[in-house]
């Protein structure tokens, strides 16, 4: 893959195009020989800690992608680009994927990283091993077979158009299978085993994770910015969970990077650091509906609820303007696939919304203004996980949004559930809420197929969480996913949030969005594209400080998807 | 200086707090004092920490929801309901189908052998997953304690019944100390110390100068606390008639102070610490939270958060004995500083 020349062109221009980095030219006029110094251990301040260095949730897909190399990569285009494969195809029926695997790849173990290996990684994903790869592969996979050393077959029993997108993420790191194989779940969980750009060195829970670099790497993504071992000797990777104390850590240069910059200390960051956003592809941060029970069974109560408020005011007051609002309630701006048209269908109208409750009978008012129904005030039981969903500054949002959906005669009741509440499946069936909060993140359109998929007697889908059965739109997603090329993929989603609007199942935030800060000290910080985890592969330390003027610093291009 | 009380009282003497009551005026032996008062002492701690144990397995086993799908949500970050055949492996690992007696009992059981049991998150043995963190706990529990300590007694000896208005403004310092919010204080500090004038790390660590600014943050208000409790007992003892009899042989006024009047007024003090102790333990998570620093406050909302048993039980546990062992010294030294306790034999 001219991987000389890759490493000079990477130094030099950084990586360019639509992506939210903004260091591109700092680095350039700090570092005017373009030679990365080695050496070091990056600070990294993060604010919540994973459960394991791997596994299904967007905290652990962070830390995997430290050690853990994919089949494909992601470029800023959203293009996939080799990784762990080098070439791959599908049949003509789209239910045979074969991919080529690079030969001179071992695990950290010892272990070749082949066609064994891969097929082992699928299976035991999709056997329980990682819930978040099954919600994406199940129902689609069959099974994965190793065709000779270096080329393992995936064999689907249906075709699915972003399969190659979704193995692009963190969630889909290949594992030593000796590792899976004879260590405890406990040992696979504190320390899996990867052949990444680092392995897990320590773990000292409630305070910092420690990779060191894995001296003989040699299999970064062709995106990457450089091949080879990465430049620093590790990285601490702490966790941080007071905001004043995480963004102070950067100003006091104890940290090189954080995450997770708080929305007052933004525009500062953007000033003196190098400050990235990305803005989350997948289900947005939305308000779904309980189709199934209450009151919104009813389309139009459901539409005039998305009519009734000014979310866009809202979200741009109670986030400091730093946090894009988006009107789609079923895909993210920065989702392929993402249709405007359909997401602009709800603009603030609230005498649309009271036209459409008159219309649907809640004719009459309390006193406090409340509608009512043959005797039944509209009431509306809202629920969501506060500090786990929803931020402090989302907990604003949603109050905003009660006060501004009373002027319609709705009576919105929230309530905001502990961790353990929101997690504990006692707040997550049909007779539990009218409304609750929730975000997915997913690098493709596909998520639609997880959200909106009815779920059935055999197969339960507990990810359908406005409860919606509706055939046209399950149908028109399963065209989407089958369809042979990307034109007839995005045309059939479109399709599908079209359908989606009018049925009104869900109402539109604002983004989720990930976004980090690295000093001056710190160069080649990228976030990568299918999840926006911070990449310290290519990262080095900066020791002329000469060129480093904060002043001149580019303020942030943020990521169109 | 010199102090010159406008009345001379003639309280009695007990006007201190009255003694423990194991101050018999049958005479005892010392060592049997001592025995009796041990073996009370360890009964009541054993009750203490199996009541402790028993309410948190109640409470966290019979909260709303189901164990398994919490575990399996918080692995996936969802929020889901999930099928049978998802949970049955978490449910056959935890034995979370088991009758609840038999979960209690198991639960007693493995206490009597000393297994904590093994934490549903981390897959850590529960006694693995505190002895990691006791540690910082347990110093910067120390240390503001000592903090406290240090700054009430200083505040309490220099201005004391001075000058009106100095004793009034100390007095009202102390009130106020004692009303701060730790997190507000925290982050004060935090601001002003470490980010504003860069004297102390802002992310605290293991370090002695990352212990500083925490053991500040819950220091201080227990100083106001303690110098509030201590400062009416002091006060009323410098009117005793000792005090002018240690005056009237020549003694200085400091001398007074600290070698006959603060005797009196370390009791409250002292009492106040057994709780103390109890509450700066769980009052760590602030600082901890705040200064990033390890300890059992951070384990031990991880553990409510995510409803890991095994976790909670141990740490509350642990703070039961922990308040026991405090109120047990403190009963020691008050043997030791009250000087009638040694009269008894």
């Amino acid at each position: 893959m001219g991987a000389a020349a890759l490493l000079s062109a990477a130094v030099l221009t950084s990586c360019g195009s639509a992506s939210g980095l903004v260091s591109t030219e700092q680095v350039a006029e700090r570092q005017p020989t373009g030679e990365p110094q080695s050496g070091g251990i990056i600070e990294y301040g993060h604010l919540q800690e994973p459960k394991c260095v791997y596994g299904g949730w967007i905290q652990e897909n962070f830390t995997a992608r430290q050690i853990l190399d994919s089949l494909v990569s992601q470029d800023n285009d959203g293009e996939i680009v080799p990784w762990l494969a080098t070439d791959w195809e599908v049949s003509e029926d789209q239910l045979v994927w074969t991919l080529d695997l690079r030969e001179d790849v071992s695990f950290t173990d010892g272990t070749p990283v082949d066609a064994e290996a891969v097929a082992y990684n699928f299976d035991s994903w999709l056997d329980g091993g990682n819930g978040t790869a099954a919600a994406h592969l199940g129902g689609f996979y069959e099974d994965a077979t190793a065709v000779n050393e270096h080329t393992v077959e995936i064999q689907l029993s249906a075709p699915f158009s972003p399969f190659l997108s979704t193995l692009s993420q963190s969630y889909f790191g290949i594992q030593s299978p000796t590792a899976l194989e004879n260590r405890s779940a406990e040992e696979n969980c504190r320390a899996p085993i990867g052949s990444g750009p680092f392995t897990v060195q320590a773990w000292e829970s409630g305070q910092y994770l420690e990779f060191a670099r894995n001296e003989d790497y040699n299999s970064a993504p062709e995106n990457a910015k450089h091949q080879g071992p990465a430049y620093v000797e590790g990285i601490r990777w702490s966790f941080i969970p007071d905001n004043t104390s995480r963004y102070g850590s950067l100003l006091s240069e104890e940290s090189d990077a954080v995450g997770e910059i708080p929305a007052v200390n933004i525009a500062e960051a953007k000033e003196r650091f190098d400050f990235e956003q990305y803005i989350t592809p997948g289900r947005p941060v939305v308000i779904n509906l309980n189709t199934e029970k209450g009151v919104f069974t009813d389309q139009q109560v459901r539409q005039a609820l998305s009519f009734a408020t000014d979310r866009e005011a809202n979200i741009e007051s109670a986030f400091l303007g730093t946090v894009p609002f988006e009107p789609s309630g079923y895909l993210s701006q920065s989702t392929p696939a993402y249709d405007a048209e359909a997401a602009s269908e709800y603009p603030f109208d609230l005498d649309r919304a009271n036209e459409l409750l008159d219309e649907a009978g809640w004719t009459e008012r309390a006193e406090d203004g409340t509608r009512i129904k043959d005797g039944e005030r509209l009431e509306v039981l809202f629920t969501y996980g506060l500090n786990t969903i929803v931020t402090p500054d989302g907990n604003t949002a949603i109050q905003n949004f009660q006060e501004q959906a009373r002027a319609a005669g709705f009576d919105i009741q929230l309530r905001p559930l502990t961790p353990s509440e929101n997690s504990s499946g006692a707040f997550s069936g049909p007779d539990a809420y009218d409304a609750q909060v929730g975000y997915w993140t997913s690098p493709h359109a596909g998520i639609l197929n997880i959200n909106y998929r009815p779920g059935t007697e055999e197969a339960p889908n507990g990810a359908n969480t406005t409860f919606l059965v509706n055939e046209g739109v399950y149908e028109t997603i399963q065209q989407a996913l089958q369809a042979p090329t990307s034109e007839e993929v995005a045309e059939h989603f479109s399709d599908a949030q079209h359908q989606l609007s009018e049925l009104a199942p869900a109402i539109g935030l604002y983004t989720q969005t990930n976004t980090i800060a690295v000093s001056d000290s710190l160069a080649g910080v990228w976030l990568e594209e299918s999840q926006g985890s911070p990449v310290f592969h290519d990262a080095y330390f900066v020791t002329d400080e000469s060129g480093a003027d904060k002043s001149d610093a580019e303020e942030s291009t943020e990521e169109e998807g | 200086m010199t102090l010159t009380p406008s009345t001379v009282l003639t309280e009695p003497l007990q006007a201190t707090p009255a003694p423990p009551p194991s101050q018999s005026p049958r005479q005892r032996t010392r060592p049997a004092l001592i025995l009796s008062l041990l073996l009370r002492k360890l009964g009541a701690a054993a009750v203490v920490v199996w009541a402790a144990a028993s309410l948190t397995f109640l409470m966290q086993a019979l909260l709303p929801g189901d164990r398994a799908t919490m575990l399996l949500n918080q692995q996936t970050g969802q929020v889901q309901e999930r099928s049978a055949e998802e949970l049955a492996p978490i449910n056959e690992m935890f034995g979370f189908t088991d009758p609840l007696l038999v979960q209690y009992l198991s639960f007693l059981g493995g206490l009597l052998r000393g297994d904590l049991g093994v934490s549903y998150q981390l897959l850590q043995p529960v006694t693995t997953v505190i002895g990691d963190q006791i540690a910082p706990t347990v110093i910067l529990t120390f240390s503001s304690l000592a903090v406290a300590w240090a700054v009430a007694l200083v505040l309490l000896v220099l201005t004391a019944r001075r000058v009106g208005w100095v004793s009034r403004l100390f007095s009202g310092f102390e009130a106020a100390a004692a009303a701060l919010p730790q997190y507000w204080l925290g982050i004060i500090l935090l601001v002003v110390f470490a980010l504003g004038l860069g004297l102390f790390p802002v992310v605290g660590g293991e370090g002695l100068i990352g212990l500083v600014l925490p053991a500040l943050t819950l220091g201080i208000p227990l100083a106001g606390f303690l110098g509030q409790t201590m400062r009416t007992e002091f006060e009323r003892t410098l009117d005793e008639p000792f005090v002018l009899t240690a005056r009237a042989r020549g003694m200085s006024d400091t001398a007074v102070r600290i070698r006959h009047v603060l005797r009196h007024a370390l009791l409250p003090g002292l009492t106040l610490t057994g709780w103390a102790i109890g509450s700066l333990f769980s009052g760590a998570v602030i600082a901890e939270n705040v200064f990033s620093r390890p300890g059992l406050g951070g384990v031990l909302v991880d553990a409510v958060n995510g409803r890991d048993l095994p976790v909670v039980c141990g740490v509350v546990m642990l703070v039961a004995l922990i308040y026991v062992i405090a109120n047990l010294v403190v009963d020691t030294a008050y043997v030791l500083v009250d000087p009638r306790l040694k009269l008894t034999h």
